[in-house]
């Protein structure tokens, strides 16, 4: 079942007298429960690409659908109300909120949806347990690491149950060990929850753990590998050569 | 780009940014320079009474210019930690720590020169309208004719210069001290740290404090104090531990129960929560000698406003509790060569004399005070003022009976009395005892009979009977003359002017114009700096917003990204200044309140509607910065995504 197509896209940036056209016609299929890299050097617009998926941005041209609902046709309002239910993001620099603690930033996006208590408690215990933020629940963000800033944060991500996640540079400020971590956690919630994740990412390792990689160069796609049944290792090979091609440099 | 290009881009955006900041230097420049015009002004040395005009407005702009110039080092400060970045960026691309102070020195004398120039001119045009609104107030019918005062001029320009002449060298030592790492870092974060047992203990200090400090307050000018070193010793801890109070009010308490609120959430916050509690929270602290500084100097402004209007709004009062009628004589001659001038001039009006003699009274049974040893005077045998019933045309007395009436609320204060009880009158060298009925609010006599202590009021045969036997030396008489029509008041009071009396006598009206010219003029004096008070903590308190919204930006982009909408976050926004300009507010305003309460009544005989009045102008004044603060979280907001 496809859970997001895209056709067409189209976004360009800046003025009449000087446009920059940054996705020049993209098209994207994403099935349920998918794990999607999308890889490309610096200025690809593999950001873009993901800001416009995820609502944040409109597009110029083009159309998105995401469980069957018309993005771009949507009010900024019922854009908010889309989000707050379907959608779920998770941020290179974390984007955990200074002044509230872990479970306060967690539970956030239960709140908006009016969640009751109980079950927010009861979700909260479930992915607490599988993210290993239980002992930190109550320290401040500047309290504790990276990497489990980016657990919390990818904690909030999954807490409401959205159909899709996106994630843009989620291993960008991490160390390689609290790296692996998250991708594994990631990887697993992902399998558990059959929860669609979309990974903007120029990590080729990173981007291992998916199970389909999606290249793009100068706003366009440029190609893209399927893990199939290979192992993570050699999925890795496979994009750290398409990804040397690309970048016209031999690894 | 040229530096002259860097100068004015960096110009314009400074005064979109900080319109207010242009505002508040702006408005504090025109008061500066209308007060110091009206000080050299002479027809404000006219001004007759107790208080020389002129010598008040100094005082005022005295005062006013160290407000001044504490808000502008302040609001500089402000200004060049947030362009800290900027100042960084140009050191790195080259530019010496010299080509930076003389860029900022530069951009700093157009615009605070340009600001003043600006001020001066709405200073002058305003100097008029304060002339005609203090004329009004005091009441004196000339019109404000006003010439432009050299002199104020350039001592405007002197004192001013001398402030920016500090803010540059503050400037100065700013640049000197940093280094470009160290700028880069200038953006101050607020760390969210735990709440620890230590915040609870200073939370709780502060509420005693304040508490203890509002709880003396109440009683301090009963007679629990035994002398006037104990009453200052009580003034002294009542200041003290109210602002110690305040501060620690912000350092622990604030934390520490919106602490308790969100501890009983358990995690689980909704989105007005987010944006006020917890980011208030932190932010409170940081800032809680800012905000006490705040408050304190809203609740002495608030404080002084209200006392000053008290006395202004009781003028009327107390002149007619002073003076019994319209025009007030002790001598019947007096009095009838009055009436043959009012007669001349076709005056209608009505006489009443009261026949008055003073009496030894004993109140001792009815003073509600338990310990009468320490009193001035002698309760058992006070010499009050005594009338018949029949004098007063409406009241009937019983022979065994004895009413008291216009009773001052200052001394009332020292000396309460009871709802009833007995009192004695002597007659014929023993004491009669009377049936004391109660107090009335009425004034039937003036002022120099009582000295501020009640009349008795009893049977007409009583009186007669006291009369006969007084010594003629203590009969006295008062004969008030009332107008039929109100409107003849000015000519009459200007035909009382012109006449000499050989024995006291009283023009309500002239009493109560005297009062208020006293009291008008610090009312005067004492609102504009209360204004200027407000203008400059306002200000202050809304770039302080600015500044935390700018910090809070990010968290805007990240709820937004998360779905909430721009109405949602509003919301918390709006809640979140309330808290921020309301808590000073409101801290403010009980501790002015307690304040007033506690002396109010040396000033005037009016409490609640002067300082009610006050407190809600400035309330909404205040509300305005509060309001701005909003509109601009607005515009964050809008751009956050």
């Amino acid at each position: 079942m496809v859970i997001l197509e895209a056709t067409n896209i189209h976004k360009t940036y800046g003025t009449k007298k000087n446009l920059q056209e940054v996705l020049k016609g993209i098209d994207l299929r994403v099935e349920k429960g998918e794990f999607l890299a999308i890889m490309g050097p610096s200025g690809s617009g593999k950001t873009t690409l993901l800001n416009v998926l995820s609502s944040i941005d409109r597009v110029s041209e083009g159309a998105i659908f995401i469980e069957g609902n018309n993005v771009v046709a949507m009010k900024d309002r019922e854009l908010a109300e889309f989000r707050k239910r379907h959608v779920g993001f998770i941020f290179q620099e974390y984007h955990l909120l200074d002044t509230l603690t872990v479970k306060e930033n967690v539970l956030l996006p239960l709140s908006i949806t009016k969640t009751p208590k109980r079950e927010a408690e009861k979700k909260f215990a479930e992915l607490a347990a599988e993210l290993g933020i239980i002992d930190i629940q109550n320290h401040y963000p500047s309290e504790i690491s990276g990497g489990q800033k980016q657990r919390a944060a990818a904690a909030r991500a999954f807490i409401h149950e959205p159909s899709i996640i996106f994630a843009d540079e989620p291993t960008g400020a991490l160390d390689s060990k609290s790296a692996s971590d998250l991708l594994h956690k990631l990887q697993q919630l992902n399998k558990k929850r059959k929860t669609t994740i979309i990974m903007v990412t120029h990590d080729p390792v990173a981007a291992s753990f998916s199970g389909r990689v999606v290249f793009i160069k100068d706003g366009q796609l440029y190609t893209q590998l399927y893990k199939g049944t290979e192992t993570r290792q050699q999925f890795f090979q496979a994009i750290m050569q398409t990804q040397g091609v690309l970048g016209g440099v031999r690894p | 780009m040229s530096m002259k290009q860097l100068l004015f881009r960096n110009l314009k955006q400074n005064i979109q940014h900080y319109y207010l900041y242009v505002f508040a230097l702006m408005f504090a420049s025109a008061l500066y320079f209308a007060f110091v015009t009206l000080q050299y002004d002479p027809s404000l040395d006219a001004i007759k009474g107790g208080v020389k005009g002129a010598a008040a407005v100094r005082t005022g702009a005295v005062l006013l210019i160290v407000i001044v110039a504490v808000f502008l080092l302040y609001a500089n400060a402000l200004f060049i930690q947030r362009r800290g970045h900027e100042i960084a960026l140009l050191q790195l691309i080259g530019m010496t720590k010299r080509n930076i102070f003389f860029m900022l020195a530069a951009e700093n004398v157009i615009l605070y020169y340009g600001t003043l120039i600006i001020g001066i001119l709405v200073g002058f045009a305003a100097s008029k309208l304060l002339m005609m609104i203090l004329f009004k107030i005091i009441d004196i019918p000339l019109a404000a004719s006003l010439s432009f005062s050299g002199r104020a001029l350039v001592q405007t320009l002197i004192v001013f210069s001398v402030i920016d002449v500090l803010m540059m060298g503050m400037n100065h030592l700013f640049l000197k001290k940093q280094t470009i790492l160290s700028l880069f870092r200038t953006t101050s974060t607020t760390e969210a740290k735990h709440v620890s047992v230590w915040n609870m203990v200073v939370g709780m200090v502060g509420i005693i404090l304040i508490g203890s400090g509002y709880g003396i307050s109440t009683k301090l000018f009963s007679s629990d104090w035994k002398s006037v070193q104990g009453l200052f010793m009580a003034m002294a801890f009542i200041l003290g531990a109210v602002i110690i109070g305040t501060y620690l009010f912000f350092k622990g308490t604030i934390s520490f129960l919106f602490h308790l609120w969100r501890k009983q959430k358990d995690g689980y916050l909704s989105i007005n929560d987010v944006l006020s509690v917890s980011s208030l929270m932190f932010r409170m602290k940081s800032n809680a000698l800012l905000l006490t500084i705040i408050t304190t100097v809203s609740a002495i402004a608030i404080g002084l406003i209200s006392l000053s209007y008290i006395s202004y709004y009781s003028a009327e009062r107390s002149a007619q509790n002073y003076v019994a009628a319209d025009f007030a004589f002790t001598d019947k001659k007096d009095a009838a060569r009055f009436t043959a001038a009012l007669r001349s001039h076709d005056i209608r009006y009505r006489e009443t004399i009261i026949d008055v003699i003073e009496a030894p009274t004993d109140i001792s049974m009815i003073l509600d005070i338990a310990d009468q040893s320490r009193l001035q005077f002698q309760p058992s045998a006070a010499p009050l003022s005594v009338i018949s019933d029949t004098s007063t045309g409406r009241i009937d007395v019983k022979p065994n009976e004895a009413l008291l009436t216009g009773y001052e609320d200052l001394l009332r204060q020292f000396l309460p009395f009871k709802e009833t009880g007995t009192i004695r009158l002597e007659e014929n060298g023993r004491m009669v005892p009377l049936h004391y009925l109660g107090m009335k609010k009425d004034y039937y006599v003036n002022y120099h009979f009582t000295y501020g202590m009640p009349t008795v009021i009893v049977d007409q045969t009583m009186f007669d009977r006291l009369q006969k036997e007084t010594d003629p030396q203590k009969k006295k008489v008062h004969i008030g003359i009332h107008l039929t029509d109100e409107t003849n008041i000015e000519r009459a009071d200007q035909l009382f002017q012109r006449m000499e009396f050989s024995s006291i006598a009283d023009s309500r009206l002239m009493m109560s114009r005297h009062q208020k010219q006293t009291f008008g003029l610090i009312m005067f004096v004492v609102t504009f700096l209360g204004l200027a008070f407000l203008v400059t903590s306002g200000c202050i308190l809304y770039f302080k917003q600015m500044g935390a919204g700018e910090e809070e930006r990010p968290n805007y982009t990240i709820l937004r990204k998360l779905g909430f909408t721009e109405k949602d976050l509003l919301g918390g926004i709006r809640r979140k200044q309330l808290f921020y300009f309301g808590i000073p507010l409101l801290l403010g305003l009980s501790h002015s309140y307690f304040a007033v309460r506690s002396g109010w009544f040396f000033f005037g005989t009016e409490l609640w509607t002067p300082m009610l009045t006050v407190m809600a102008i400035y309330t909404a004044c205040y509300s305005l910065f509060g309001v701005l603060s909003v509109r601009y979280d607005k515009q964050l907001i809008r751009k956050a995504l």
